[in-house]
């Protein structure tokens, strides 16, 4: 075996050795790094389910476009095409005349409203849906701009407040989320740093008696460095479990909650990538905190 | 590593150490150890012995004049080569220094993990050197179950392990009654009969007397006298 080898094996020894020994700082350092991984993968799961909701709504946000009443039907289909090589349009439905009874009386339980009229009085329309890029103010204005001098569009009827307030929804949602995640993400730090360091003088004896028999920076930091990982990595699978955990047994509530305020309940879990980012999150963590705590040894006796 | 033969392995010209203004550990002190040779450090406490041993194995740095150990320039060294130099310097405490934690094998073999040496050379001369100092019985119990002379000579072997051109001990019997005192001193004396060259601190001047060997005598941080060796003494010569 080479030389570096046997280091390397050496040093492994070590910090499995480390986590042993100082167990009760390992786990220390273990559960913090857990406790803030759960508030930060909770943040995350919670604002991944909004985004999602809020997509979904997004989904449906559209712009109608009320034709005049003269146009005849047979240039609905050509209208039509020229509205969806609109900036942002994702897709055009048309809604004949007779179309649009069809859905009043639908609503409206029966005719009954409209039995006094000579003629269908609603008007046909384009329900226009807008691509997810374009489900904003300042691209709803280009597309009003675009339809508006269209001949045969009325009126076009659109969300735009609606649209704004979702725009400003999801802008502050994600924005609380960088914000909480990085806060959150420091105040970690520090606290693995510290916890870790604590090991460090902990084990001040053997780093002293190391430098003494000549064992290089190296020897001396990677068993810390390896340590902390490991403490990471274990804080993530332990912070992924109580988050899971949690989803899990609140999960009724939430569906339940969620029907009642916005009528849908579609709520998922971390994918197995979202996971092992939040492992490796701890992992990277736990690595960051070793190597501030050890920033200020020199290595030598 | 530099370290022309018949070179002395350590120099010092004209050191100084201070850790306050105007207040020196050590003052001008200078001085040849050539290869091989057994020298006692004596003087009272706080006369600069244990600051003379640490600019030896670069756990300080000289404030004044220049320190060549085993050729190398002590207060130029760079961070990534003080360990190097080290391998070549073994060192006993008083206080042994031993991890508590680990067996007897596993204390003397740190000095060969650090340098990678694949496990099972480790092992066999990590026996060898237990044997050298009659311990190869309790090679498998921790520290804390041996005698203090058993403690001291186990740190001996970790600093002899890695074959040290020089071996530095401070007052490595301080707490070793007069019997194990001799028992530990043979064996330093039989390291430097090998070659090693051995430095060694102690206020215990019946040890000098014992061996007869070239002592320096320092007092408030100066060399107050350099004593050659008796020809005649226990473990007589350099």
């Amino acid at each position: 075996m080479s030389r570096v080898l046997v280091l390397l094996r050496v040093m492994f020894a070590n910090a499995l050795r480390g986590v042993r020994q100082a167990s009760t700082t390992s786990l220390l350092a273990v559960f913090t790094i857990a406790v803030v991984l759960v508030l930060v993968g909770s943040a995350s799961l919670l604002v991944a389910n909004m985004t999602g909701i809020l997509d979904d709504f997004g989904a449906e946000l559209q712009l109608t476009a009320y034709l005049d009443g003269d146009l005849p039907e047979a240039e609905l289909p050509d209208l039509a095409e020229r509205v969806a090589g609109a900036p942002g349009v994702a897709s055009v439905i048309v809604v004949t005349k007779e179309e649009a009874l069809e859905r009043f009386e639908r609503i409206a339980g029966g005719g009954a409203l409209l039995e006094g009229l000579d003629e269908n009085p609603l008007p046909a329309s384009l329900e226009i849906e807008l691509r997810p890029d374009a489900r904003t103010g300042e691209s709803l204005a280009i597309l009003r701009t675009a339809l508006e001098d269209l001949p045969g569009i009325e009126e076009l009827a659109h969300g735009e407040e609606w649209i704004e307030g979702y725009t400003r929804a999801v802008a502050l949602i994600r924005g609380a989320a960088w914000g909480i995640g990085l806060v959150l993400g420091l105040a970690a730090l520090l606290i693995v740093a510290n916890t870790i360091r604590l090991a460090f003088y902990a084990r001040r004896d053997e780093l002293d008696i190391l430098a003494l028999v000549g064992a290089s920076r190296t020897f001396v930091r990677v068993p810390f460095l390896l340590e902390g990982t490991l403490q990471g990595m274990l804080g993530g699978l332990l912070a992924l479990m109580i988050v899971f955990g949690g989803y899990e047994l609140l999960l009724p509530q939430l569906r339940y909650g969620l029907e009642l305020l916005v009528g849908r309940a579609e709520l998922s879990f971390f994918t197995w990538s979202e996971s092992l980012s939040l492992v490796a999150s701890g992992a990277g963590l736990g690595l960051l905190g070793a190597m501030t705590a050890l920033a200020g040894w020199r290595g030598e006796s | 590593m530099t370290n022309p033969a018949g070179e002395p392995p350590v120099r010092m010209y004209h050191v100084s150490k201070s850790y306050m203004a105007g207040q020196y550990a050590l003052h001008d002190v200078s001085l040849e150890v050539r290869r091989g040779e057994f020298v006692f450090l004596t003087g009272a406490s706080g006369a600069g012995k244990t600051t003379l041993l640490e600019l030896i194995f670069a756990a300080t740095e000289p404030s004044e004049g220049q320190i060549l150990v085993l050729g190398r320039n002590v207060a130029r060294l760079g961070a990534g080569a003080v360990p190097a130099l080290r391998r070549r310097v073994g060192v006993v405490f008083q206080d042994f220094k031993l991890l508590d934690d680990r067996t007897v094998e596993e204390n003397v073999r740190l000095a060969l993990d650090v340098i990678g040496t694949p496990r099972r050379e480790a092992r066999t001369r990590v026996f060898q050197l237990l044997k050298s100092v009659g311990l190869q019985h309790r090679r498998f119990h921790h520290p804390k179950s041996l005698s203090g002379g058993e403690q001291q000579r186990v740190a001996l072997a970790r600093a002899l392990v890695n074959e040290p051109e020089i071996l530095l001990a401070d007052e490595p019997t301080g707490n070793l009654d007069p019997e194990l005192t001799i028992e530990i001193m043979d064996l330093i004396v039989a390291a430097a009969t090998r070659g090693t060259t051995v430095i060694v601190a102690t206020h215990d001047h019946s040890l000098i007397d014992r061996y007869g060997k070239r002592m320096l005598r320092l007092e408030n941080g100066r060399i107050a006298e350099d004593q050659p060796a008796a020809t005649a003494g226990i473990g007589s010569g350099p």
